[in-house]
């Protein structure tokens, strides 16, 4: 629940009828209210209100008041519920969890992953501690509540951008100190299918790969590309899947940061030479992530293009377009063209065929500036603009500029 | 580019995810066509299994004028095989899929290989950009078409990822005039996958969202509450500043402007 | 006088160099691929092809048909006469007045041709070609004059030397131009070349009002798979490629050429000229391949045709929609050049362009272009209840559902022609999961290897099953079904049914009243023939019928019939993708719009998705069993319930 503060017209039609029963005590000013010398004045009547059985209830703690005043969001945000922490202070074994921390916080996989390591220990004997393995920084401050007890964090300049060698090295000391039973990865392109598969290389483990349902026995990990379930002992290093568990959520654990151990800096064989700046327009349609589309409703080719270079969007077209020769046949969005995955999908002046339609089938949001209220592409959209494309597109470029200009002051 | 570069691709039997058909894995043609571009016709293209397997034409198909298979049964252990191998003639570059699209698919080869070779690995390549003086500068994916730039020394062993070239097309006469040389191979089984049980991929659940509620207002909000899937908002009648501010702020919101 | 001596010797001179050129022409064409053809029966029957067949394409054009008659027929009728009097010098008053007569003939026919020359349309070529009228006028004035003495008419030494001399230029110019120009290259090449391969034709089916319309399948065996040099050509369509008078006929037709991709049917024919005798194409003087310069096309028999002599977009923008084979008046097969040289390229090079490999290499691993799941065939028909082959095992009517079954537009032709079929209570089944693609795109974008393997598969499924016909509602699954599948039957004959488009099989049940229509209430109607319903499978009847019988008055429009424009949807051509400046599918829609068309009715799939793609406001776009299942009167069932009643008392 948000906390906008609520009009409530009940209040605010008793405040306007002086001879509402209720009048005197909901017009109490809340406020600073000034007599007619300037003094400061404080109405003793006005504190409090009447509770449900007739007696005047004066909440001194001010929480509830809000709830009169029409603040009624605020009420539920004060409810934090403080979950029981759970403390594991000798654990009989560990279950280590390589996290991947996407921009530094936890992601839901990352999640799973713990949920998964808290599954695999309440079905062992003993007491078993989750230890977590994150490399690099992180802003995250939730470790505990998503189930972390131990947290080691190693975040030497030796574990910056790419460097795997590094990082293995250092997870080969964690297995050589901690000895865990268990070993988790989630199976992610985020560099947790790497590390894992690394590891289990140089410890000459057979994981579990794209496992998605696992106990201390048995798991069920997909095989030929998703095509088959292979059941299998469960090994001691698994690459879990996506929800291959419900993450932590009823109790706090305790996230004790723990000692970096000390790593012997490996050779640096794969050189970071750093990410690479790729032109939006460089990314393969079916990859982009932001793409503006462009349909039969785009007069000015010129604005169109610097409107996707202004936004940072890769260029996408409707098959009209490719065919009438204003874009090439590789921009193509749609059943016949390319398939795509994006995030945001802008489409203007696009009305929405079939085959079109078929093409943005898995885009998250789909944004439409349209001048047809009643076409498909606006039935699809999460958000639409009815209007001229053409000035809707101006001032998106007025738009992004003033951004971009804003930003630039900033970092100056 | 040194034309004495001697780049090896690893080739597997793929498989359609529709129809299930053997076919030329797509990573692993990935990785011949970078193999071409590199090598030319020298690149050697070396499969461990059957070689009467027909799908191993489609990749001859590509130009290839032969390929070499280590003559082992479809369920023996291909990366023993392949490590021997590779060992005996030690190449500069190796190329490998990033998963197979059969079997196991554990992606684990190219590891498995580059850590019994004791050779670098890079993962999920998109392209090798040059090889000068024993080094390659080489681009690796990330999500969304991203590129990062990584130098490793020779020789190495390095994964192909789905962003690189895609295979060029098979062409049918090549392919079937290709010689496939098949040498004889010790076979290792591989003893652990016989205790697995294979079944065709079960549905996964989605997941639902769980609600915690602690009152009884919660449980029948949650119970009673509109689906997320509504329709979504159109704005109509404005002016086209403010609904340029509305698409912006979604935009923003998503994150999508850098 | 000087002519008297050398007169004969000039005449013997040019057939003797007649004679040698032949033969150096047919050793161009000796260096083809063997084929087997009748030679006997070939020359015997050529005579009957040239003066029936042919005449019959060519005599659309009256003007021409006429001209042609007149020039020809004067030519071969004088240069006999000559032969006979002036070099046998056979002194015969009847023998020089039939000379006259038929020079007089050949001058009529030269007159007009010399007309037509005045101010030729685009689409004829100029060069050489502007030189022919003058030279068949030269010719038989030349001999009408000499013949003159001969006659009677007037004496032996008349006009002096002045005037031999005249008619000695006059008869060397002629004799060059239209006897040894006949067999070195000249414009009359065509009648050298044109008869024999008219008599050695690799189609002889399509003489005699028959049609050859399918391809004929590669050895997959073969050193080279498909046309990679002019040599691999068989040498009889090498002889077919001088046959060219470079009319222009189906530059005016073809649909590729009018939407500016860079094909022109007559200056492909004309490069595969060059290709067998080598050369460049500098000297050609008709239409170049749009937006391609002339000049820098170079060939010969053993080079690569498509590095130097023809790009390979021209190959792949033809939609093999046929228009210039069925206007092409010395029967040249352009799509089976064309479909040859792809070949090539996909199978030796693997060089499909655009989405070309992505198509065949679903279909190779899905057995459908857009590599849907194979077990999902029958999915658009969950609701239908259809009777499966692999259940019932026989049935009366096969129903081939072709890969319209992936395609959500086309799953509603396919609904409604099985509302059809069960209104008319037809006793049909179809394949189900067990069908594949027909492998038509397969075939056309020079897969054969892939079109043959599908081919086999299809055939073994449908020699499971017993059935009397196969109804498609796709015309490309029909051609390929009907024609082009009897090659790969055990038997090589071809399975034991009936193929026929749904528009037949409909119209069939119609004429029987198996069917009841409604009236059809709306408004202008056209129709546009699919090329492979129509000029494939000659199927332009059927279609006609059933609108008719829906009560539609149709508008035609103006290139429709055997003139139908293609859609652009054939051959592969929206896979391959060539930019043009125009698309097909909008010339097209012009067309329908041109005659007012509210309604455009089609007979196929393909079509509807290309016309459809058309930017409205457009025409609708309406298969015909779409408007047949509207229009269907729904009888009550009381046929089954009485029969029900029968059994049960």
């Amino acid at each position: 629940m948000s906390d906008l503060i609520r009009r409530d017209p009940r209040a605010e039609w008793i405040a306007r009828n002086r001879l509402h029963p209720l009048h005197a005590a909901m017009t109490a000013a809340t406020g600073e209210v000034r007599g007619p010398s300037g003094l400061l004045r404080k109405n003793p009547h006005g504190v409090g209100f009447i509770g449900p059985n007739g007696i005047k209830r004066i909440d001194r703690l001010g929480g509830s008041v809000a709830a009169v005043g029409g603040r009624r969001g605020a009420a539920k945000a004060a409810q934090v519920v403080e979950l029981p922490l759970h403390v594991v202070d000798a654990p009989d074994f560990y279950v280590v969890t390589v996290l991947d921390i996407v921009g530094g916080r936890l992601g839901s996989h990352d999640k799973d992953v713990l949920g998964q390591a808290h599954k695999l220990i309440r079905d062992s004997e003993g007491s078993g501690a989750v230890l977590a393995v994150v490399f690099g920084e992180s802003k995250e401050e939730g470790f505990g509540l998503a189930g972390v007890d131990r947290l080691l964090q190693l975040d030497g300049s030796e574990y910056e951008g790419y460097s795997p060698e590094q990082r293995l090295a250092a997870l080969v000391e964690v297995e050589r100190n901690f000895a865990p039973r268990y070993w988790l990865f989630p199976d992610s392109i985020n560099g947790g299918n790497e590390l894992g598969c690394r590891l289990a290389a140089r410890l000459g483990e057979r994981p579990a790969t794209q496992a998605w349902q696992v106990d201390t026995q048995q798991t069920l990990c997909r095989g030929a590309g998703g095509r088959t379930d292979i059941t299998r002992a469960t090994p001691r290093l698994l690459l879990l899947a996506e929800e291959c568990a419900e993450p932590v959520d009823e109790a706090r654990h305790e996230a004790r940061v723990l000692e970096p151990c000390s790593v012997a800096q490996s050779l640096v064989r794969i050189q970071d030479r750093g990410q690479v700046a790729v032109d939006p327009n460089a990314i393969p349609l079916a990859e982009a992530e932001f793409i503006l589309s462009a349909g039969n409703g785009i007069r000015d080719w010129d604005q169109f293009h610097q409107a996707a270079e202004l936004l940072g969007a890769t260029e996408g077209a409707s098959r009209v377009v490719v065919d009438d020769g204003f874009m090439p046949r590789p921009r193509q969005v749609g059943a016949s063209g390319t398939w795509v995955t994006a995030r945001v999908y802008l489409a203007v002046g696009i009305s929405g065929a079939i085959q079109h339609m078929q093409g943005i089938g898995q885009c998250d949001k789909v944004v439409a500036i349209n001048l047809d209220a009643g076409c498909d592409m606006v039935k699809r959209a999460d958000l639409s603009v009815i209007g001229d494309s053409h000035a809707v597109l101006q001032h998106l470029i007025e738009l992004a500029q003033d951004y971009r200009l804003g930003a630039a002051e900033n970092a100056a | 580019m040194s034309s004495d570069l001697n780049i090896v691709a690893l080739v597997s039997i793929g498989q359609h995810p529709k129809s299930g058909r053997a076919r030329r894995a797509e990573q692993d043609a990935r990785a011949v066509e970078l193999g071409l571009r590199l090598a030319g016709e020298r690149v050697q293209v070396l499969h461990a299994g059957d070689a009467a397997d027909e799908s191993l034409r489609q990749y001859a198909g590509m130009g290839l004028k032969s390929l070499r298979i280590l003559q082992q049964s479809a369920d023996a252990d291909a990366v023993v095989a392949l490590g021997d191998y590779l060992n005996e003639h030690r190449p500069d570059v190796v190329l490998t899929g990033v998963r197979a699209e059969s079997g196991e698919s554990s992606g684990m080869a190219p590891y498995l290989l580059a850590e019994k070779l004791g050779w670098p690995l890079v993962t999920r390549i998109a392209d090798i950009v040059s090889i000068e003086n024993g080094e390659a500068q080489i681009l690796q994916a990330l999500p969304r078409g991203q590129r990062r730039a990584i130098q490793v020394r020779l020789p190495f062993v390095a994964s192909v990822d789905m962003a690189a070239t895609a295979g060029r097309q098979s062409a049918y006469g090549p392919g079937r005039r290709a010689q496939l040389e098949a040498m004889p191979w010790v076979e290792t089984a591989d003893s652990e996958r016989t205790q697995w049980q294979h079944a065709p991929a079960r549905k996964r659940p989605k997941r639902l969202k769980k609600v915690k509620a602690t009152t009884a207002a919660e449980r029948f909000k949650a119970a009673t509450a509109k689906s997320q899937g509504t329709g979504g908002r159109i704005i109509k009648d404005q002016p086209a500043v403010e609904q340029a501010q509305a698409i912006f702020d979604l935009l923003l919101e998503e994150g999508v402007i850098r | 006088m000087i002519l008297d001596w050398l007169l004969p010797v000039l005449i013997s001179a040019a057939l003797a160099l007649a004679l040698a050129g032949a033969f150096k022409r047919a050793s161009l064409w000796r260096a083809g691929q063997p084929e087997s053809v009748n030679l006997l029966a070939g020359l015997m029957a050529m005579p009957r092809r040239y003066l029936v067949d042919l005449h019959h394409v060519v005599e659309r054009d009256k003007y021409m048909s006429n001209t042609h008659v007149a020039t020809a027929g004067g030519f071969v009728l004088s240069m006999l006469l000559i032969i006979l009097v002036h070099l046998f010098g056979l002194e015969s008053r009847w023998l020089a007045w039939a000379l006259l007569a038929s020079s007089v003939l050949m001058f009529t026919g030269a007159v007009f041709v010399f007309k037509r020359r005045l101010n030729p349309p685009s689409r004829l070529s100029k060069g050489p070609w502007m030189r022919l009228p003058k030279s068949l006028l030269m010719f038989s004035v030349s001999f009408f004059i000499l013949t003159l003495p001969a006659a009677g008419i007037l004496p032996d030494a008349f006009g002096g030397w002045v005037l031999a001399l005249v008619l000695l230029v006059g008869v060397a110019w002629g004799l060059s131009e239209l006897v040894f120009g006949m067999t070195w290259g000249g414009p009359m090449k065509h009648a050298f070349a044109g008869a024999l391969h008219l008599a050695f034709h690799r189609r002889p089916e399509r003489f005699n009002g028959g049609r050859s319309t399918g391809l004929k399948p590669v050895d997959l065996q073969a050193r080279v798979l498909g046309v990679e040099k002019p040599t691999d050509f068989k040498w009889n369509q090498l002889l077919g490629f001088d046959a060219c008078v470079q009319c222009g006929k189906c530059e005016a037709v073809c649909p590729a050429y009018a939407a500016g991709q860079p094909l022109n049917p007559k200056k492909l024919i004309q490069d595969m000229v060059i290709g067998l005798a080598g050369g460049t194409d500098a000297k050609f003087a008709g239409s170049p391949y749009p937006g391609v310069e002339l000049g820098h096309a170079v060939g010969g028999p053993g080079q690569t045709i498509t590095e130097g002599l023809v790009n390979s977009d021209t190959l792949w923008s033809c939609t093999t929609c046929r228009a210039c084979v069925e206007e092409c008046p010395m029967m040249i097969e352009h799509v089976d050049a064309i479909v040859d040289m792809r070949r090539f390229l996909t199978m030796e090079k693997g060089n499909t362009p655009n989405k070309g490999a992505e198509i065949l290499e679903n279909l190779i691993a899905t057995d459908n272009p857009n590599g849907f799941d194979p077990a999902g065939r029958m999915n658009w028909a969950a609701d239908q209840n259809l009777p499966l082959m692999a259940d019932v095992k026989q049935a009366e009517v096969l129903f081939w559902v072709s890969d319209g079954a992936f395609d959500m537009r086309s799953q509603r032709i396919l609904r409604a022609f099985v509302k059809v079929l069960k209104a008319a209570g037809v006793d049909f089944a179809v394949l189900g999961d067990e069908e594949r693609d027909s492998g038509d795109v397969a075939r056309r974008l020079g897969d054969d290897a892939t079109f043959q393997s599908l081919a086999k598969r299809n055939i073994a499924v449908l020699s499971k099953y017993r059935f009397k016909r196969i109804v498609t509602t796709d015309p490309h699954a029909f051609h390929v079904l009907k024609n082009e599948y009897g090659d790969f039957y055990p038997n090589g004959k071809g399975g034991d049914y009936e193929v026929l488009h749904h528009t037949t099989f409909i119209n069939e049940l119609v004429q029987q009243g198996r069917l009841q229509l409604d009236a059809f209430k709306g408004g202008t109607v056209t129709y546009h023939d699919p090329c492979y319903l129509g000029r494939y499978n000659g199927e332009y009847d059927s279609p006609r019928d059933l609108l008719k019988a829906l009560g539609i008055e149709l508008a035609e429009m103006e290139r429709s019939g055997f003139r139908s424009r293609c859609c652009g949807g054939g051959g592969g051509a929206p896979i391959t993708d060539i930019p043009g400046e125009r698309r097909i599918a909008d010339m097209r829609m012009e067309d329908a719009r041109a005659v007012g068309a509210e309604l455009v009715a089609v007979g196929c799939q393909q079509c509807t998705a290309m016309l459809e793609g058309v930017v409205e406001p457009r025409p609708v776009i309406k298969d015909i069993v779409e408007l047949v299942s509207e229009a269907l009167i729904e009888r009550a069932p009381a046929p089954k319930a009485a029969r029900v009643a029968e059994v049960m008392s």
